[in-house]
C-alpha cells in the first residue's frame, strides 16, 4: 500500500475531517483534531493487517503542544503518523492507551517531560522523572537547563 | 533457600526489587515483582535512573555531530542509532546513499548484530546454569569485536555513519582477515547452535515459559528477535529496505511458539545469517564516492526506521531549516519490548522470570541483581545469587529427573 493510496481512502471515510500529506510513497502524515483520534485510529486498525503504534513524539510548537503518533506496518515500507495538537496553556488530548496498550509507556513519558494530560490513560504514574521534578517539563520552549542544574541541590537531598 | 520455605500464608503477596544495577549490562533499571507464593502476579519497571537527556542535546548539535552522539545512547547498539538518525535525515532529504556507503553500513550493523546476539546467548546460558554456554559464546564474541576494530578503528563506537554516506573507508587490506574470522565463527556458531538445540535439557527448561502470543506482540508493539519468535514476521531490513540489504541474498527467521526457547533459536540463527550477509557484503562492495558532501537540510520532517539486534529502531527528525534539529525522538526497541514484561512474566515462577526478562535481551542492566525478597518480619530472604541459584536448580533439578548429566557441563 503506498501512502498517497491511503491518504485518499482515508479522506473518502472522514471528509473534511483529516487533512493528509504524503512526503513520499513511504510516509503518510495526517492533521486531525483530538476528537478525531479514536475514531481515526478505529479505522486505520481495521483496515490494515499488522498496524500497530511505532512510537509517538511529543513537541511544543508555536500553535500548541503536539501529539504526533507514529504507525507502522508490519510487513510494509509505510508510516502514518497521526498528528494532534493540543491548545496550550492546559494541554490534554485523548489517550491512545485507553485503546492499546503499547501506548502506555510513551504516554506516561510524554505526559512527565511535557506536562500534557492524556484523557482516560489506565495508569498515568510518573515513569521517568523523580517526584521533586514533577512541576518542571524538560521539552517545553523556554526550558532553562542551566537553571535546572543549579536547582537540582534544592530539590534533591543528596 | 527457595521461595517455598519461608514461612507465609497462600495467598500472601509480596514484592521483590530486581535491579537496578549489574556490572554485566550497561544501564540501571529496576523491576518490581508482586509474587503470590511462587507466581508472579504484577511486574513494574522503574525506568530512566540515568536519563541522559540525550534528544535534547541533540537539538544542541550539528547534523554532522549528532550521529556521533547518539552513538553514545548504547553501549552495544552504536551503529543503530546513528544510521537510524542518517536514515531519518536521508528520509528528510529525499536522498539515495552512494553504493559504497550503503555496503559499508550493511557490515558494521551486522558485525554489532553479531556480537550484540552473542552476548546475549552468553548471558542467557548463565541465568540457567550453563556456564559453559557463556565462556563459549564470548569467546566467539572477542574476534568479532576485532573485526570491527580492524575495519573502523574502534571495537564498538565506528564514528563511521553521517547524513548521506559514511565518514571514512573501511581498508580492503584486511578483508581476507575478516573473511577468515567469519568462517571460523560459523563453525564455532553451527557447533554452539546444534549443541543447544539438541540439549533435551535446555528444551525443557525454556520451552513453554515466556510466551508471548502473537496478538499480544501487536499490542504491545513488540519487536525484533522477539516477535519472530512468536511468529510475527517482521524484519524492517526487507520490510524498508536500507543500506544493501535489497541487494543481498539472506531470510528473516520466524518461529511459531514466542517461548523462551523459540527466542533463542531466532538469535542462533540470524548469527548464521549476519554471517553470510558480512561475507557477501566483503564479496560485493563496489568502489566509489563514500557520501555525498555537504547537504543544505531544508524545513520539513523525516522519519528513519533501522532493525537493530534487539528490534526495529524509529527515529523522528524534524527540521526548522538551521543547522541543528528543531526536535529528533529517539524510541529504542527495549523501550516497547520491556514494557512487555507486563504480559510475559505474569503467571511466571519465580526461577523463570530471570530467563524470561532477559529473553527480550532487554538493552538495560536491568534484569537481574540486588533482588531483596524482604519477609514480613522485614529481613530480605532473597539475594540476587538466590534468584540466580533458584533459576540453575531448576535446570540441574530437570536434570536429573530425565535421569542424565546436563550435555554441557552444567556450572
Amino acid at each position: 500500500m503506498e501512502s498517497t493510496d491511503l491518504g485518499k481512502r482515508l479522506e473518502s471515510a472522514f471528509v473534511d475531517r483529516v487533512e493528509w500529506t504524503a512526503r513520499s510513497q513511504k510516509r503518510l502524515y495526517v492533521s486531525i483534531a483530538p476528537a478525531q483520534l479514536y475514531p481515526v485510529f478505529d479505522w486505520l486498525r481495521e483496515n490494515i493487517p499488522g498496524f500497530r503504534l511505532g512510537t509517538s513524539t511529543g513537541i511544543d510548537l508555536r500553535e500548541g503542544v503536539g501529539v504526533f503518533h507514529h504507525f507502522v506496518v508490519n510487513g510494509m515500507p509505510l508510516v502514518v503518523t497521526l498528528k494532534v495538537i493540543a491548545s496550550k496553556p492546559d494541554p490534554r488530548v485523548p489517550s491512545l492507551a485507553a485503546k492499546i496498550p503499547s501506548a502506555r509507556w510513551i504516554e506516561r513519558e510524554m505526559a512527565e517531560m511535557l506536562g500534557i494530560e492524556f484523557e482516560g490513560h489506565p495508569d498515568p504514574r510518573r515513569l521517568l522523572k523523580a517526584e521533586a521534578f514533577s512541576d518542571i517539563y524538560p521539552q517545553r520552549r523556554g526550558f532553562d537547563t542551566r537553571a535546572f542544574k543549579e536547582s537540582i541541590g534544592e530539590r534533591l537531598d543528596f | 533457600m527457595s521461595a517455598s520455605t519461608s514461612n507465609r500464608t497462600p495467598g500472601d503477596r509480596r514484592v521483590i526489587q530486581i535491579g537496578p544495577f549489574h556490572p554485566l549490562l550497561e544501564e540501571p533499571v529496576g523491576f518490581e515483582l508482586t509474587v503470590e507464593g511462587e507466581k508472579v502476579v504484577h511486574v513494574d519497571a522503574c525506568m530512566e535512573y540515568i536519563h541522559k537527556g540525550i534528544e535534547r542535546l541533540a537539538q544542541e548539535r550539528t547534523y554532522d555531530m549528532v550521529p556521533i552522539l547518539l552513538e553514545k545512547i548504547c553501549g552495544i547498539c552504536s551503529v543503530t542509532h546513528s544510521v537510524c538518525f542518517c536514515n531519518a535525515a536521508e528520509d528528510l532529504l529525499q536522498v539515495e546513499i552512494p553504493p559504497r556507503a550503503s555496503y559499508i553500513r550493511t557490515i558494521i550493523g551486522e558485525l554489532e548484530r553479531l556480537h550484540s546476539h552473542l552476548l546475549w546467548v552468553g548471558l542467557a546460558g548463565h541465568f540457567i546454569g550453563y556456564n559453559t554456554v557463556f565462556m563459549w559464546a564470548w569467546k566467539y564474541r572477542e574476534p568479532v569485536c576485532d573485526v570491527f576494530e580492524m575495519l573502523t578503528g574502534h571495537r564498538q563506537n565506528s564514528s563511521l555513519p553521517i547524513v548521506g554516506g559514511v565518514r571514512r573507508d573501511i581498508p580492503e587490506s584486511y578483508f581476507p582477515e575478516a573473511r577468515r574470522a567469519m568462517d571460523r565463527l560459523d563453525e564455532q556458531v553451527e557447533m554452539l547452535t546444534a549443541a543447544v538445540l539438541d540439549d533435551p535439557v535446555l528444551a525443557a527448561r525454556l520451552k513453554g515459559i515466556g510466551v508471548l502470543t502473537p496478538q499480544e506482540v501487536v499490542d504491545w508493539g513488540v519487536v525484533g528477535p522477539t516477535a519472530r519468535a512468536s511468529g510475527v514476521d517482521t524484519d524492517v531490513r526487507r520490510d524498508e529496505p536500507y543500506a544493501a540489504y535489497e541487494e543481498l541474498d539472506w531470510k528473516v527467521i520466524t518461529t511459531e511458539n514466542g517461548d523462551v526457547f523459540d527466542k533463542a533459536v531466532v538469535r542462533l540463527l540470524e548469527i548464521r545469517e549476519s554471517i553470510s550477509i558480512i561475507r557477501q557484503c566483503l564479496e560485493k562492495i563496489p568502489g566509489g564516492e563514500l557520501n555525498l558532501g555537504q547537504q543544505h537540510i531544508p524545513r520539513g520532517e523525516g522519519i528513519g526506521r533501522y532493525e537493530a539486534p534487539r528490534g526495529e529502531d524509529i527515529h523522528y527528525l524534524r527540521s526548522n531549516g538551521t543547522n541543528m534539529p528543531e526536535r529528533l525522538k529517539v524510541r529504542a526497541p527495549s523501550f516497547t519490548n520491556v514494557a512487555s514484561f507486563e504480559v510475559s512474566c505474569i503467571g511466571e515462577s519465580i526461577a523463570d522470570v530471570t530467563i524470561t526478562l532477559a529473553a527480550c535481551d532487554p538493552c538495560y542492566s536491568c534484569t537481574e541483581r540486588t533482588a531483596v525478597v524482604r519477609g514480613v518480619d522485614g529481613r530480605p530472604t532473597h539475594t540476587f545469587q538466590d534468584l540466580v541459584r533458584l533459576s540453575q536448580d531448576k535446570t540441574r533439578a530437570l536434570a536429573r529427573e530425565m535421569g542424565r548429566e546436563p550435555g554441557l557441563n552444567l556450572l
